[in-house]
């Protein structure tokens, strides 16, 4: 048996991966490698001199037989391997733990949820406020809210490209470009 | 064990009792009167404790000598049930009025049960952070306290009653053809647009003309840039020139992301693959559903360009990376809505803008 860090050997048990030394489903690394090495036996056996050959006439008489690619194999094999673990089972303490940080989470989750949704209420009806200020107390007849309630090119011109910038750890190299202006379109 | 039990309770309780604790009863300097009332007081209950151990009693020898918990255990006929409830879920839905009921997904024992999220995507975050109250900003539209926009004509019309036939028909649909479209809202806080899903879709025709192995390697890929099982489909369309007959050619793969994958994903997308497109003017400013979902395609030189199939590159059959199409399904009602948050997003869009 290999040694293991009680980590890993943990997840093991844990995902009924096997650790013996005849594991029932061998290693990535071993079927990469024996698949791939399977590969160049054909030219092995052509090389072959002795009258004696391992290839099935079917095979010989039809050009080989269908040529499936190893990579192609390696997917299959990928694709459909039955590892898929079983649902856990959790023991009385276990499943307590697990159930009041779940709980807690949620909490947390909703309470994230309604103060990012209040954020925006405030936010709206400030706006609001300084509309109806503006309508109103401006004293320019309502010129200036009229402007401002101009939604010419909101949905054609869009966002510019150079605003989505998701958001990273640390700042831009070159910071805020003050000289920046919207492109011309060339489409 | 069981008689070991209040000893070892108060073995522990004890000495607590007799640690200074964290507020010195005797050397405050500020008292209260009410620190002497009986129920203030550290009471006189631990006065009238025995201290001596029932334990320190000596056992008869002849019970310390059978005294064997191990092999009583093994010489039971039948053994005891374990400890602890091993819940197993049932393995198939058998509708709500069957007694065994699968657990919520919740629950970690649910077939269903998903760990996670294990990260904030930064997509997410951004959005919570920016792009949310940029579009609240930008689609903001003011009506003056105590207006009322005047009632639009109902969506579906009445027949003019010029011909008897006319009585009890069901209403006549919208003009200019039977769909009825989605009601845009105006957006408010409470309903900006956002990202609900993104679904990855793959028509391999070569599938049913060639073998599996271009499905399989189509479903690989999918499932390696999306983080996500795929499912397969069959052809519904016969198409003679490619051979496909319906209901017998698996020609398709899909996946369907939602939450952090998706998100993940969409990061990915806009960050990675999207500025290295050669020659790509951006998505059609057609393209949409009318009701907030916008389709583009990708080609499979551009699907190679995901960072997952790119370290492993060499691990495809290069001619079999599939080409796939990528619907963002956002909250919006419009398309125009969908357009604004995914320009916001860093999805660029040319042509002409339809909506």
């Amino acid at each position: 048996m290999r040694s293991l860090s009680p980590a890993l050997a943990s997840l093991a048990n844990v995902f009924r991966i096997p650790m013996s030394l005849t594991p029932v489903r061998p290693a990535v690394s071993r079927v990469c490698h024996e698949t791939l090495s399977r590969q160049s036996a054909p030219t092995t056996a052509a090389v072959q001199t002795a009258p004696f050959s391992s290839t099935s006439t079917l095979a010989k008489r039809k050009g080989g037989g269908p040529q499936v690619d190893k990579r192609i194999t390696l997917i299959r094999y990928f694709l459909y391997h039955p590892l898929t673990p079983r649902p856990l089972r959790f023991s009385r303490n276990r499943f307590l733990r697990h159930w009041t940080i779940h709980r807690a989470w949620q909490l947390f989750q909703a309470q994230q949820r309604k103060k990012q949704e209040l954020e925006l209420q405030r936010q709206y009806q400030s706006m609001q406020a300084a509309c109806e200020e503006l309508r109103t107390g401006a004293g320019d007849g309502g010129k200036l809210f009229r402007v401002s309630m101009n939604k010419k090119g909101v949905f054609t011109d869009l966002f510019p490209i150079e605003y989505a910038r998701f958001q990273t750890e640390s700042p831009a190299a070159e910071g805020w470009n003050y000289e920046w202006k919207r492109p011309e379109k060339k489409y | 064990m069981a008689a070991r039990e209040p000893s070892r309770y108060l073995a522990r309780t004890l000495p607590r009792a007799i640690a200074p604790s964290a507020r010195p009863q005797t050397l405050a300097c500020r008292r209260n009167a009410s620190d002497d009332a009986p129920a203030r007081r550290l009471s006189n209950h631990l006065a009238e404790l025995e201290t001596e151990s029932s334990l320190a009693t000596p056992l008869p020898a002849d019970t310390v000598k059978s005294f064997n918990p191990v092999a009583a255990a093994k010489s039971r006929r039948a053994q005891l049930p374990r400890s602890r409830y091993q819940f197993r879920p049932p393995k198939y839905d058998r509708g709500p009025l069957h007694p065994h009921q699968p657990p919520p997904p919740s629950d970690p024992s649910s077939r269903v049960f998903v760990p996670g999220p294990f990260s904030l995507p930064r997509v997410q975050q951004t959005y919570d952070a920016a792009i949310a109250s940029d579009i609240l900003t930008l689609c903001y539209v003011h009506n003056p306290p105590g207006f009322t926009p005047p009632p639009k004509a109902p969506r579906l019309r009445e027949w003019d009653d010029s011909s008897p036939y006319h009585k009890n028909r069901p209403l006549r649909g919208p003009r200019g053809g039977d769909v009825l479209r989605l009601l845009r809202k105006p957006i408010k806080f409470n309903s900006i647009p956002e990202l609900e899903r993104i679904t990855i879709h793959s028509y391999v025709k070569q599938a049913a003309q060639e073998n599996s192995g271009w499905l399989h390697v189509a479903g690989m890929a999918v499932q390696a840039i999306s983080n996500k099982r795929v499912e397969t489909f069959k052809s519904r369309a016969s198409v003679s020139t490619w051979s496909i007959a319906p209901g017998r050619d698996t020609v398709a793969v899909k996946a369907e992301l939602r939450g952090e994958d998706m998100y993940h994903f969409f990061g990915k997308l806009v960050d990675v693959v999207l500025p290295r497109l050669k020659d790509w003017p951006g998505v059609k400013g057609t393209s949409g559903d009318s009701s907030g979902n916008i389709t583009f395609g990708l080609e499979p030189e551009q699907v190679a360009l995901f960072p997952e199939i790119e370290v492993n590159y060499d691990m495809y059959p290069p001619k079999m990376i599939p080409g796939c199409h990528i619907t963002i399904h956002t909250s919006a009602q419009a398309d125009k809505d969908a357009r604004l948050l995914l320009s916001a997003m860093g999805v660029p869009f040319h042509g002409k803008i339809v909506n």
